[in-house]
């Protein structure tokens, strides 16, 4: 009998709960890799700027907002000059929704292969995530860049030692974002309805973190609503970082850890949970 | 037995019928809670066993795969075959039951799963590559190997969008043929490209499955390919296995029970049989010679046609009775007649040879035409019998694509060499 036999892997009904399956994950790496690789090599494809778009998408919102909010609404950005003050702002949102809009949609834009083939599902969405940071990272050079000229030139302008957390804090959008795009990739595909809503509450939701305007025009008893959102916190501490007389505080900073962490937690247990499963109903 | 590598047990799976991406919540809601008020009156059992909006695909499905077996399924569309073989690759999953293994698994079910057309050659074949399971050095080390398989070398920095579909497909089976898994699951790709491209393919899928001891499961509807690669065949019918075994024996039997053939028909009464006031037809029927031990009727088959019919015309008429061949596509293969004769009135036998090794695979019908002095039509008794040619290669003919033509006669072509 085959009592003794060590069976390598076993397919059953039901996805076991919290199960991660990292050893899997790691097997595909070069998948996610090239996932990457070939979003990067498409996204230029056959378009006359090619790569510039990566700086011109934000800088052309900037400009609109700073035409919209600082000229004609008159919101004020404190010392701080607008365009700068809007450019690290709509970059990391630009980047949250981008990462967002991304994941949520994992199934519906690779059903053509998840048809066909496994691999970790996983490998899909995570592989979204690196293609915007390292679009990401080309923006921030531009940032980099602006920043400077005005440091020069506007002498208001000044970095502190927060600046060090920048990258800590661009990772809890991306855990965000990850974390809530797989939870909304396994419920839109079953019920597409959701899909419209979201995008409309998505858009909503930039006005619900100080992208377009400084926290301090928000009234006190309002304030702890918004630091329940983790991008006010990431977009707050960053202006803090490079904008010095701001301040941070790490009481909100680690509470913005703790719910993007309860947050990618719920999505990869929904996810792994699910992945398979999904592919019936799309 | 240790050597058991895959082990399938009680596999079922239903799927929901109707539309199924336009699920939407009110509906699920809906469902929800008839599924609710039907589970507090009944007792036990699956709440969906009797609902008519879900289809078993498959049915309590058991079986186990050796190492190194190379194991084929077979069945009409729709049989679950493909279901089956995407619930091996965990692409779906299975209603009840689990399935068992050891081993790195790698399915084709399709070839060029994510080749992107913007993307040169070079680039598919690393991302299609992965795709399959296959790491960057394993690539990298068959590089040269695949590229040379798909003869597509100069093209390698063309992005495929600009490939022929031939160029693609070729490409596109050159990485998977060069995957190296050891269980390797196979849905219907050999079906693609030209003649050519196709032997190549089977003879890889040959040396894959004898030098290396792989395991393989595969589904094809090209039952020479099945036959000359299984080592065991499985036949599928509505989700359920209704045969297993030899795969000589289990094909043979499959096509048995597939073919609808017509191969006699008699009737007693002259008065109601089919006719006119003419001619009364009391029997036809196809004869083969059966060769081999099965009884089926394949390329050398040779055929004999028997009819008897009552005959009521004048004496001096003559009868000239023809016999019509038509392929299912309704293209007449022959229209063969007897020679102008005059007979008595009474029960009258024809017959007519077809001798082997003359139609080629596929299905045919036969019509008979009853003709009075050269000219006038007295009865076309149509398509009044009918039957199904197999294929036949003789084993390790290397190629099992479709053979071209209507008729398929072994005349001699004779090659000698011209050098002194």
């Amino acid at each position: 009998m085959d009592k003794n036999t060590e069976w390598e892997w076993e397919i059953k009904p039901e996805e076991r709960w919290f199960h991660l399956n990292l050893k899997d994950l790691i097997q595909y790496k070069d998948l996610l890799f090239r996932f990457v690789r070939r979003d990067i090599l498409i996204s230029y494809q056959q378009t006359i700027l090619g790569p510039i778009w990566v700086f011109l998408q934000p800088l052309l919102t900037t400009l609109v907002y700073f035409v919209i909010f600082t000229k004609i609404a008159k919101i004020p950005t404190g010392k701080i000059p607008a365009i700068l003050f809007y450019l690290p702002g709509t970059i990391i949102w630009t980047y949250f929704s981008e990462c967002l809009n991304g994941t949520m949609n994992t199934f519906f834009a690779n059903a053509y292969i998840f048809r066909k083939v496994y691999f970790p599902r996983l490998i899909t969405p995570l592989s979204i995530i690196l293609f915007h940071s390292f679009r990401l990272c080309i923006q921030l050079v531009l940032f980099v860049l602006v920043y400077l000229f005005f440091m020069y030139s506007h002498h208001d302008v000044t970095p502190s030692w927060w600046i060090l957390i920048v990258p800590f804090m661009i990772l809890i959008s991306a855990v965000f974002a990850l974390g809530l795009g797989l939870i909304v990739s396994v419920i839109t595909a079953k019920y597409r309805d959701l899909d419209n809503i979201l995008q409309f509450v998505l858009r909503l939701f930039m006005f619900a973190a100080p992208v377009v305007y400084p926290l301090s025009i928000v009234p006190e008893k309002y304030k702890l609503l918004f630091w329940l959102n983790p991008l006010t916190s990431v977009i707050e501490t960053s202006r803090a970082a490079f904008f010095a007389p701001h301040i941070v505080y790490p009481e909100y900073i680690l509470l913005s850890v703790i719910s993007v962490v309860v947050i990618l937690f719920v999505g990869l247990t929904l996810f792994r949970k699910r992945e398979i499963e999904v592919m019936d109903v799309i | 037995m240790s050597n058991i590598v895959i082990k399938a047990e009680n596999i079922s799976k239903n799927y929901r019928l109707g539309v199924l991406g336009s699920r939407t919540l009110k509906e699920d809601l809906r469902n929800w809670w008839t599924k609710k008020s039907f589970d507090d009156n009944q007792p036990e059992g699956s709440p969906y066993a009797y609902s008519k909006e879900y289809i078993w695909a498959l049915k309590n499905i058991n079986f186990e795969v050796a190492h190194g077996e190379v194991l084929g399924f077979i069945g009409r569309n729709g049989a679950g075959k493909s279901t089956l073989l995407k619930i091996i690759s965990r692409i779906t999953l299975p209603t009840t039951g689990h399935i068992v293994g050891k081993g790195r698994t790698a399915s084709l079910l399709e070839v060029g799963t994510g080749f992107h057309g913007e993307l040169t050659g070079r680039e598919n074949i690393f991302l299609n590559g992965h795709i399959l399971g296959m790491k960057k050095k394993e690539i990298e080390k068959k590089f040269d190997e695949i590229v040379d398989f798909s003869g597509i070398e100069q093209f390698l920095d063309t992005p495929v969008k600009r490939y022929s579909s031939g160029m693609y497909v070729r490409l596109a089976f050159a990485v998977a043929a060069h995957l190296d898994p050891e269980i390797l699951i196979v849905d219907e790709v050999l079906a693609v490209g030209d003649a050519e491209f196709q032997r190549k393919c089977i003879g890889k899928m040959k040396e894959v499955s004898s030098q290396k001891g792989k395991t393989i499961l595969f589904v094809s509807h090209n039952m020479q390919a099945l036959r000359n690669l299984c080592h065991r065949a499985i036949v599928l019918n509505k989700g359920q296995i209704i045969n297993e075994g030899n795969p000589e024996t289990v094909i043979t039997s499959y096509l048995k029970s597939e073919t609808t053939q017509y191969l006699q028909q008699s009737f007693d009464d002259s008065l109601s049989a089919p006719g006119n006031e003419f001619i009364r037809i009391k029997k036809v029927e196809l004869v083969p010679e059966y060769i081999g031990e099965y009884d089926i009727i394949d390329i050398r088959t040779p055929l004999t046609v028997n009819f008897e019919f009552w005959y009521n015309m004048e004496e001096e008429d003559g009868l000239i009775v023809g016999v019509h061949l038509f392929d299912f596509n309704g293209d007449c293969i022959f229209d063969i007649a007897s020679p102008n004769t005059s007979f008595k009135k009474g029960l009258i036998a024809g017959q007519c040879k077809i001798p082997g090794n003359f139609l080629n695979d596929g299905a045919y019908y036969i019509s008979i035409v009853f003709v009075k002095n050269i000219t006038q039509r007295m009865y076309y008794y149509e398509s009044c019998l009918s039957f199904d040619v197999e294929d036949y290669r003789p084993p390790n003919a290397g190629w099992y694509g479709k053979w071209l033509g209507y008729v398929r006669p072994d005349f001699p072509v004779v090659l000698q060499s011209k050098e002194i």
